[in-house]
């Protein structure tokens, strides 16, 4: 993608391969190095890494600034809650629903939104978040309105009469860290395949890939879905983890944290996206000592990356990283 | 039945009133400075918490707590003017979204560290009842439609008659222009600002009687409901705003009315998003200016 990463530049081998794997085992055994505390922060991170990937998608390749990711991580929860509460269904046929049901719902919504441009475009998906909001606290009897609902069961899986259930922090982790490495692979398929390429170019000048016979209107529609299926199943996962949901899920709040770890980390790079969300964890973590004050920290970080960081905080990285590879 | 009908329209008329005031600063914002400003509701309720806090802790009269109100929220404006809004001039528009948000982040959670989250006494205002052809209806909500008038009047001839006025309106039609024969940009957009911000702390003073309660995080609503009303009015549009803030508000008021009141804070999106169906540009552009 630059120039630093074309064989004739580079000197030394390429540590890249080497510190993906360095990062996985990492991964892997931090349950047996890191307290509860902690294993619970990155947990959360990387919940919100799934749909902070969906607005990637969106955002960082298509060039569609959406607020909407946090009515979707909304409907996901309580699709997901709905179903585990009332039938007692098994976690992953909650969590395959789940992304089903943001899926459709994302289509009719799409549909009219995509027709607008860029500001009204922002202004409708934030009024999904709005709508949606109002209608999970006023359709009490589905609902329960603004109590929310409660003793959403831990994930259990059941195969005919085998069945287990993922209870302790340990292995929440797993599980979710499972997922999210399927949700990027998944992702970076998308991007590295031709559909991926167009997408890019639609962000680059939608004229110009339109007169190329890209057909936009779908890839955008079809981006905007899978981006709600993302954020759908982010939130089926929030829900099974925090064992209860409320009209709270619908909040500002989220769509604001998906826009700090795509931004933060570097839109457009899904290495950049999984930078954003240990950055937020940093960032929570930094701030728990003075919590009235994480909000308008969080607020001057947003000023601090519109104006001094536009390109996110990780290349910064990137050249720490050529710079070290320059040394050898 | 009739009457219920009249009263709630004239009721929808004086929370129209209101969200003019509020929005037409925002739709102006936009007009020069490319940015929908996602802090605007803050404005409103800094102007609040300034009158609330000359008459809780300085037992001021309420006409001089409005000054007061709007005077400071205007100084708070010529420091975030300076420091962020100038900034957006010519940025993208993820970096308006972001740093408005970030501002409102800022300021919104500065209040209620300062003065706490709880809900607060406002106990200014004119409330006695009058009788005008027979409705009662509160001096204060007569107070808000004359000043609604008067704030109308006065920028219409503004924008029409002043220099600073006539330099708004040509940077909202074409910045680089502007730029080449002299005009100051950032000047025009700081100043648009400032009177963006000054027009939301007003209609917060004004409100604030009327709604008894004050607390940090009521900008938020008010920010809500303003983007749909500035987004149907046609981006820019002045009069659009007056009509759609109008429209929203008598809306509101009959559906709060006859629906059901927790449906009231969603009418505005719903409308929006059922005239962008229809008019992808708002209701009053014929084509989108930006």
């Amino acid at each position: 993608m630059t120039s630093a990463e074309s064989p004739a530049v580079r000197r030394g081998p390429d540590l890249r391969v080497p510190f993906g794997l360095a990062l996985a085992v990492l991964a892997c055994v931090a349950p047996l190095f890191l307290g509860n505390y902690p294993l619970h922060a990155i947990i959360v991170a990387l919940i919100f890494l799934l749909p902070a990937h969906g607005l990637n998608l969106l955002l960082g390749y298509t060039g569609l600034l959406s607020l909407a990711q946090a009515a979707f991580f909304g409907i996901g929860a309580y699709a997901s809650a709905l179903l585990a509460v009332h039938f007692g269904t098994p976690f992953y046929l909650n969590f395959l629903a789940a992304g089903l049901v943001t899926g459709a719902v994302a289509l009719p919504l799409g549909i009219p939104a995509l027709r607008l441009r860029s500001t009204s475009f922002v202004m409708c998906t934030l009024g999904f978040v709005i709508i949606g909001q109002a209608i999970v606290k006023n359709w009490i009897s589905l609902t329960r309105g603004d109590m929310g609902l409660a003793a959403i069961p831990k994930p259990y899986f059941a195969l005919g009469p085998a069945s287990f259930t993922v209870s302790g922090t340990v292995g929440f982790y797993y599980l979710v860290l499972a997922i999210a490495a399927l949700a990027t692979l998944a992702v970076y398929l998308i991007v590295r395949s031709p559909a991926g390429r167009n997408m890019i170019a639609i962000r680059e000048n939608e004229t110009l890939a339109e007169s190329v016979g890209i057909p936009t209107w779908h890839y955008k529609l079809v981006v905007f879905m899978i981006s709600a299926v993302f954020a759908g199943l982010g939130g089926s996962l929030y829900a099974h983890y925090l064992t209860v949901v409320s009209p709270l899920t619908f909040q500002m709040y989220y769509s604001t944290t998906m826009l700090i770890i795509v931004l933060g980390g570097g839109a457009g790079t899904i290495s950049g996206v999984i930078f954003g969300s240990l950055l937020f964890v940093g960032l929570t973590e930094a701030l728990r000592v003075a919590p009235e004050l994480r909000m308008i920290a969080y607020g001057f970080f947003l000023l601090a990356l519109v104006f001094y960081f536009p390109n996110g905080f990780a290349p910064l990285i990137g050249r720490f990283w050529s710079f070290l590879e320059r040394r050898k | 039945m009739f009457y219920t009908i009249i009263e709630q329209v004239v009721n929808g008329i004086v929370s129209g009133s209101v969200y003019a005031i509020v929005a037409v600063g925002m739709t102006m914002i936009f007009g020069v400075l490319r940015a929908i400003n996602f802090a605007h509701g803050e404005y409103y309720m800094l102007g609040t918490f300034g009158a609330w806090f000359a008459i809780d802790y300085f037992d001021l009269p309420y006409p001089v707590a409005i000054v007061i109100g709007v005077v400071a929220t205007a100084v708070i404006a010529v420091v975030v003017g300076n420091f962020v809004m100038q900034r957006i001039v010519g940025a993208p528009a993820e970096a308006g979204v972001l740093a408005t948000l970030g501002v409102a982040l800022i300021l919104q959670n500065t209040v209620i560290l300062v003065f706490g989250g709880s809900y607060k006494f406002f106990s200014g205002g004119y409330i006695e009842p009058v009788t005008l052809f027979g409705f009662t209806l509160a001096e204060q909500r007569i107070l808000i439609i004359i000043v609604g008038l008067i704030v109308f009047i006065g920028l219409e001839l503004m924008v029409t008659y002043s220099r600073m006025g006539k330099a708004m309106r040509a940077v909202s039609q074409n910045i680089e222009c502007c730029a080449v024969v002299g005009i100051d940009v950032r000047h025009v957009a700081l100043w648009t600002f400032i009177l963006g911000a000054g027009l939301a702390a007003l209609s917060g003073v004004l409100t604030a009687p009327v709604n008894v309660s004050v607390y940090g995080g009521m900008g938020e609503l008010i920010t809500f409901k303003t983007l749909p009303i500035i987004i149907m009015g046609g981006l820019g549009n002045v009069r659009g705003t007056f009509v759609a803030a109008m429209i929203l508000g008598i809306a509101e008021s009959l559906v709060a009315t006859y629906v059901g009141l927790q449906f009231r804070d969603t009418v505005g999106f719903a409308t929006l998003m059922l005239v962008l169906m229809w008019r992808p540009h708002g209701l009053f552009s014929a084509q989108a200016r930006f």
